[in-house]
């Protein structure tokens, strides 16, 4: 994959990819909302079969107004939303909850019911599952989250990750082909952020889900994204796998954006060394590799 | 804070108000023998006692029946100094309520004096009616907070659910979680007060306006909040109701025969004040 850029002038630019693996294409799609402010403007973006996407960019530059989208939330002021083929601008948007599930950046705005048990039956039972299969999807998507000890609490005495395995639970519960998650990292502990990464990696591997993540978590989005998509003013500003974004320090800077962690290490170790940047480790174990071997 | 060997956390905004994570607490952690009462049973016991001390002005059968609930509640190992602390509520409640009735009732007069020429005289009759009205009120709150801190809320709620119309139960079902919230909310925006040397109760008059604009806060922030709620449930499919699968335990036999039990004392109270000159409701 080599980085595509949207034009310079503002011009949409809408990638072409294959269609055979396409699950959602947003076809220059604006959202204005009613307070006049631009959610996103002209914006161009794709998800695949089997894939995860990230959007990084910096508060404000529209990745949670897009994930909104993506679910039926928001409908476009203009362009077009497809999912599966299906457009969404044309009123079919009702029933998209089913294929795209939204896990949003604060659970305590997620997790409402009085257990999470029930919590998590509510998508399922909205699906028109019966009480038992619907008990039986929470009770098979708690324990893939590992978050079956939770079933009969109560939200409210949840942690703050306990909570949000429960959210993601509670949209895995419904089964849906694609699972767009808003700030999954945000506010939690190295500990519950990573076993949300590694859920995440999870959805894909396991479950054959595809991912959109919204983050500005740039560490995050460098270790489990397949593809990167910077978003600046509305709009994907440009689009690569993490290697091609994340070592080219022009783009970031034009978004916004600091380099990953591990990026800003090798580069620090290749200039007090005074070597060539020949590689693009984006993980710990790529990068002690390459130090072992220099 | 540490109550019968238990640490239990504090987050109430006054003594004096029930806390209602610390009610939670007790219900979700204590395990006696009234925990494993099913909440039907619980809840059966409270129409009774309803009934009971609507019906009845017998000071002995009051007090009894106050003492036999402070007793259980204290059984359950529930915390009885803060239930005395949440006692001035309901007692500031009744007393505004009778401050008045209690004056100029027939009988020996125990205080007398007179406000303008209007003669204010608080007989013997009258203190038995405040003490009387006392023990209604505390009897109801003692039963109340024993029944909510040892039954779960899973159940409390499943109970709700299958008593109550739609949309009584959507609103209990939902209300709960988000009194939480709010009180969360509230209790962090006082915090933020406190620690720059503001206070709930004695910089109120000096700093009515900051309140007012606290409260404004809650309210707006609490309405954002519910505008982000209600688009996750949408998000989720949401289309109008949602329930419970949680099931209520069911009622043992010894509990059968309990209610029966208490259902025929309220009776033959109720027989009894009707011969006695008929039931006047107080």
């Amino acid at each position: 994959m080599t980085i595509i850029r949207a034009d310079p002038a503002g011009i949409p630019h809408c990638t072409h990819n294959d269609k055979e693996r396409e699950l959602i294409h947003v076809d220059c799609a604006s959202h204005i909302y009613p307070d006049g402010s631009v959610g996103i403007h002209n914006m161009c973006f794709y998800v695949q079969k089997n894939e995860i996407v990230a959007l990084c960019g910096p508060n404000g530059s529209g990745k949670s107004t897009l994930i909104e989208h993506l679910n039926g939330l928001l409908t476009p002021s203009e362009g077009n939303i497809a999912v599966n083929g299906r457009s969404i601008t044309t009123g079919e948007h009702s029933n998209l909850w089913r294929e795209v599930g939204l896990v949003f950046q604060r659970s305590d705005d997620q997790l409402f019911a009085p257990t999470v048990l029930d919590d998590v039956m509510f998508g399922p039972r909205n699906m028109g599952m019966s009480v038992d299969a619907a008990k039986a999807a929470a009770m098979e998507a708690l324990g893939a989250v590992g978050a079956a000890d939770l079933v009969g609490k109560l939200p409210n005495y949840l942690s703050g990750g306990q909570k949000r395995l429960v959210s993601i639970a509670g949209i895995l519960a419904m089964k849906p082909r694609i699972i767009a998650l808003d700030e999954p990292t945000s506010d939690l502990d190295p500990v519950h952020s990573g076993m949300v990464e590694n859920l995440i990696f999870d959805l894909k591997q396991r479950f054959g889900i595809s991912v959109v993540i919204a983050t500005h978590d740039l560490d995050l989005a460098s270790r489990i994204a397949d593809r990167i998509c910077l978003v600046r003013q509305g709009s994907v500003f440009a689009e690569g796998t993490p290697a091609e974004i994340f070592y080219d320090p022009v783009l970031l800077r034009e978004t916004g954006l600091k380099p990953p962690q591990i990026v800003q290490v090798y580069r620090a170790y290749c200039q007090t060394r005074g070597i060539q940047e020949d590689h693009h480790p984006l993980t710990i174990e790529d990068l002690m590799e390459l130090i072992d071997r220099k | 804070m540490h109550d019968g060997g238990y640490i239990v956390s504090a987050t109430s905004l006054s003594d004096h108000i029930p806390d209602l994570n610390l009610i939670t607490y007790y219900a979700e952690t204590r395990r006696t023998c009234f925990s494993r009462v099913s909440p039907w049973t619980k809840f059966s016991l409270l129409v009774l006692i309803i009934f009971l001390i609507t019906l009845t002005k017998d000071l002995f059968i009051l007090a009894g029946l106050y003492s036999i609930v402070l007793g259980a509640y204290a059984g359950a190992r529930l915390p009885v100094r803060k239930l005395f602390a949440w006692y001035a509520l309901p007692v500031i409640f009744v007393l505004s309520l009778i401050g008045i009735m209690a004056w100029n009732e027939p009988g020996n007069a125990v205080i007398s004096f007179s406000i303008g020429g209007i003669p204010c005289i608080l007989t013997d009759n009258g203190i038995l009616l405040i003490i009387i009205l006392l023990l209604k009120a505390l009897i109801a709150v003692t039963y109340s907070l024993f029944f909510l801190m040892t039954t779960r809320y899973r159940h409390f709620s499943a109970m709700i659910y299958r008593i109550f119309p739609t949309p009584i139960d959507q609103i209990f079902l939902m209300a709960y979680r988000f009194l939480f919230l709010t009180l969360a909310m509230t209790g962090a925006i006082l915090k933020a007060v406190r620690s720059r040397g503001g206070g709930l109760i004695h910089s109120i008059h000096m700093q009515g306006q900051m309140f007012a604009e606290i409260f404004a806060l809650v309210f707006i922030r609490s309405f954002e909040r519910s505008e982000r709620v209600h688009k996750a449930m949408i998000a989720r499919g949401y289309s109008g109701s949602f329930g419970t699968a949680v099931e209520v335990p069911a009622l043992h036999l010894y509990e059968y025969v309990i209610i029966g039990i208490c259902a025929a004392l309220v009776i033959v109270v109720a027989l009894r004040d009707t011969a006695m000159g008929g039931i006047v409701p107080l």
